[in-house]
């Protein structure tokens, strides 16, 4: 369970609220999409609820965030990556650089953990196969499409366990192709039970994979619901959000008075 | 999420045959040596040529400590073409400061106001033979060495995994970063500024290059530094590496003979016991 | 006695026997000895720098020394390093290489340019990271790179010059000379340039004078000697017309920032000059393969002696150097967003806070 309990934020040097009075609860299993339009706390509602922010980012943090019931404030960095897993949009600036295969890169947060090698092994075995990415494993990481190298970055985090996982954006900078394998991982992940947290503005995505989703507004939560409700709610283009093909469409054709057969919705 | 079962206590067998693949393959069985030994034999032969200087000690320890080496590895050829590309522009310089300028009794040519003399000569020889003797003896560490493999060698031996870090990530920051200020180089050439020309020409044009090849860099931290802390990359403690590259007595034993044998040399020179060879 | 306070102390003890040792071999002004009546300089004294700068790296391989016997760890050295700072140094070696090779072969300008990044970890992080930075900078460009085409085996024996320029940036970083400080009132900025001035003109005249006394004649009257005074009056009239571009920064844009920035880089070259020369003068015979190396010869050719010549070269190269690397890491911070530079360990202390 990892939950947002009244939380504020603001950056460090910085004395505009970013995140205001936000309330969330995601549980085991359950995918929760975030929507909202550029700059409206998307990305630092990521990082808030990983606890990087403030524990590595700094800035000043009202409410509390809790991971299992553990409060986030007092871990250090380290503590946090083996309770919450967070995927970036740029998959270049998720590579550590510093490896030469694949395998070695998605090892790399196990290793760090200190964990021993067979079990690091198997983790990392584990990881490539749950992203469906074995056939990579040998690879040079910085020689891989953009949506390989964003498997990739999903799998380093995977090889750590986490019993959470937040993603901001993580198909932002794909193409279609490199879109859709990121969408079939998170669904392969939802189906083993993991609690994800997904920012995104490809709502046709949120569709296919989320149960609830959340609007941001300004910092604050504007809408709050079953994805199948939100995602059809016209209000979501005031705040800057397309909504998926299927409920435009569907919102088009009833405008235009036509009933097809056999309805898309 | 849904754990693999039980936690593994053993390699299996293909695994481990697996990560021993992922070490680099050496080549010859110089390059097999531990990475350490071969940065001894190169630090130590640098630092000999310097301290015993003239002309036959150097060349001794390049014929040593170098050339075996080279023609083990493969790559005396090869080396030797590096070494004197390297060595070649700053050997001009010593030649050019040296030659014209050092006060001696035998002038051999005059050039304009300069005169050429006997002893600026044989200084100026003395330097270019060091200087590449240093080349030789560092170049044939890079040839036989993967960096990446000196990096992981360290960090086994206790290197600061932070450290380690740092120098393994430049070797993947420094063609990126040249690839970004060739790509804003030549746009910059598209829009008419150019890096030929006057010396104010010169001047000016560093700072529009200098500039977004490095502010883009920098911007980056923040995001990598955020990705590397999601991996536990600031836990304090030591690791479990996947791979480890081989050691053994006879290359301890070689590394601390070539230590001692440096510090006699050191000593034997700095109190005057070592006469200095010609 | 706490463990910390021992390693101090027997870092110092390290550092003094060190500093001793290293000046009663090389001889020194401070320890009597018959001055040169050529030069006014006692032999030796051209080193002190040099053993100085060595003398405090000992003594900091003996606190990291004792440090890792009692704890078996580094934590107080390592604290110093956070994950922000360990990511930004490979980038700043990788500018510094870049930089010193790429662009300073390339456009061929006598400078060397390849501290940029050092001077920013040192602003940013402080000075045992800016140090560290620079020592690591020069052996991963000597070792890590051997093999590829931007290794150099003549950078190493300068990795001691590279750290004391991190660790005078981390000194200067904490106390906030590379703060902008736009719109100064007139009296401040005024009294602000006068005390830089002071400042340089002492450095002047304790720092690089010296180096230039005895029969040396480098603006000499000889008739013969046209092509040195050349030489020295383009150089005299490229450092005129530099000072006046500074003046005019800092009075359009009344940035007494500059002024700060101006005297830090100056301190900071002629203490590498210092460092740096004799470790040109034995290694490499007195050359740099900087565009400057010409200089050497010419002052040489005008009656110095290798070393003395070094030094006249590396004092005029290195200040106008260093000071223009500082102008461009303070340029590059100032275009840092706030938020980039505010997260990093000194980095408030470096570039100030916004007043709201």
């Amino acid at each position: 369970m990892l939950e947002l309990d009244a939380v504020s934020y603001r950056y460090p040097g910085y004395a505009r609220q970013v995140l205001a009075d936000v309330s969330l609860a995601i549980g085991s299993g359950e995918i929760v999409g975030l929507v909202g339009r550029n700059e409206s706390g998307k990305s630092t509602l990521c990082l808030v609820a990983s606890g990087l922010a403030p524990v590595s980012v700094g800035g000043v943090l009202a409410g509390e965030v809790r991971i299992d019931g553990t409060a986030t404030a007092g871990l250090r960095p380290f503590e946090l990556a083996s309770r919450v897993g967070l995927v970036f949009q740029n998959p270049n600036t998720q590579r550590s650089g510093v490896t030469a295969t694949v395998f070695e890169e998605v090892a790399l947060g196990p290793v760090n953990l200190g964990l021993p090698v067979a079990e690091t092994v198997e983790r990392t075995h584990w990881a490539l196969r749950t992203l469906r990415i074995e056939a990579l494993a040998d690879r040079d990481p910085a020689r891989l499409s953009g949506g390989q190298a964003q498997l990739v970055a999903i799998a380093s985090i995977l090889a750590m366990r986490p019993p959470h996982l937040v993603l901001d954006e993580p198909t932002a900078q794909l193409d279609p192709e490199g879109t859709r394998l990121v969408g079939e991982a998170l669904q392969a992940l939802a189906g083993t039970g993991a609690a994800l947290l997904v920012a995104e503005h490809k709502t046709d995505l949120l569709d296919r994979l989320c149960s609830r989703v959340v609007a941001l507004d300004g910092g604050r939560v504007a809408m709050d619901g079953p994805a199948a409700i939100v995602l059809a709610d016209p209000a979501l283009e005031q705040l800057g959000v397309e909504r998926p093909a299927r409920h435009r469409i569907a919102g088009e054709v009833a405008a235009a008075g036509l009933v097809l057969p056999g309805a898309i919705a | 999420m849904a754990p693999p079962s039980g936690n593994p206590t053993t390699l299996s067998e293909a695994d481990r045959a697996y990560l021993a693949s992922l070490a680099p393959q050496a080549a010859s069985p110089y390059h097999a040596l531990n990475p350490l030994t071969k940065a001894a034999i190169a630090t130590i032969a640098t630092l000999a040529a310097f301290v015993l200087g003239g002309y036959v000690a150097p060349l001794a320890i390049l014929t040593v400590l170098v050339i075996p080496g080279a023609v083990a590895a493969g790559v005396l050829t090869r080396l030797t073409r590096v070494a004197v590309l390297i060595s070649v522009p700053i050997s001009i310089s010593v030649a050019l400061v040296s030659v014209f300028t050092r006060a001696g009794a035998t002038v051999l040519f005059t050039v304009g106001p300069f005169d050429a003399t006997a002893e600026g000569v044989d200084f100026a020889g003395q330097i270019i033979v060091r200087l590449f003797v240093t080349a030789m003896a560092l170049g044939l560490f890079g040839l036989t060495t993967e960096p990446r493999a000196f990096v992981v060698d360290l960090e086994r031996r206790g290197l600061s995994p932070r450290v380690a870090f740092a120098a393994a990530a430049t070797l993947e920051t420094i063609p990126l970063m040249v690839e970004r200020a060739l790509a804003i180089q030549a746009a910059q050439r598209a829009r008419g500024l150019d890096t030929e020309g006057s010396l104010a020409a010169r001047i000016g044009g560093v700072m529009p290059l200098v500039g977004p090849v490095i502010l883009s860099s920098l911007t980056e931290v923040e995001e990598r530094s955020l990705a590397l802390e999601v991996r536990a990359f600031g836990r304090p403690g030591r690791r479990d590496q996947l791979w480890t590259l081989a050691d053994d007595g006879r290359q301890r034993l070689l590394r601390w003979a070539l230590l001692v044998g440096f510090i006699l040399v050191l000593v034997g020179r700095v109190a005057g016991a070592l006469p200095a060879l010609p | 006695m706490s463990s910390s306070w021992f390693r101090v102390l027997v870092a110092a003890v390290v550092a003094i026997v060190a500093l001793v040792a290293g000046l009663a071999l090389y001889g020194s002004s401070i320890g009597g000895g018959t001055a040169n009546p050529d030069t006014g300089l006692v032999p030796g004294s051209d080193a002190f720098m040099l053993v100085l700068a060595l003398s405090l790296l000992l003594g900091f391989i003996a606190y990291a020394a004792i440090e890792f016997a009692q704890t078996r760890r580094l934590d107080s050295i390592a604290r110093q390093f956070d994950t922000r700072t360990i990511v930004l140094m490979p980038i700043a070696i990788a500018i510094n290489i870049v930089l010193g090779q790429t662009v300073g072969t390339a456009l061929k300008i006598p400078l060397y340019l390849d501290s940029i990044g050092t001077i920013l970890v040192g602003a940013l992080a402080g000075p045992i990271p800016g140090a560290l930075t620079g020592l690591l900078a020069n052996l991963i460009w000597t070792f890590v790179l051997a093999g590829t085409p931007f290794g150099s085996p003549y950078a190493w024996p300068y990795a001691i010059v590279a750290a004391e320029i991190g660790l005078l940036a981390g000194v200067f970083g904490y106390y906030g000379f590379f703060r902008s400080r736009p719109n100064t009132s007139w009296p401040k900025l005024l009294g602000g340039l006068a005390a830089a001035i002071v400042i340089l003109l002492g450095l002047v005249v304790y720092g690089v004078i010296p180096f230039y006394k005895g029969d040396f004649v480098f603006f000499g009257s000889s008739p013969t000697e046209g092509f040195f005074n050349v030489i020295a009056y383009g150089i005299a009239v490229g450092l005129i017309l530099g000072l006046i571009a500074l003046a005019i920064q800092l009075f359009v844009k009344r940035d007494l920032g500059v002024a700060f920035i101006v005297v830090g880089g100056a301190i900071c070259g002629v203490v590498s000059a210092l460092i740096s020369a004799p470790i040109s003068a034995f290694v490499f015979g007195g050359v740099t393969g900087s565009g400057a190396d010409i200089l050497v010869a010419a002052f040489q050719q005008a009656g110095s002696s290798l070393i003395d010549a070094v030094f006249q070269q590396g004092l005029l190269q290195d200040p106008i150097d260093k000071t223009i690397e500082f102008i461009v890491a303070f340029l590059l911070l100032q275009t840092l967003s706030r938020r980039f530079t505010a997260r990093f360990p000194q980095g408030e202390r470096a570039v100030g806070v916004i007043e709201a």
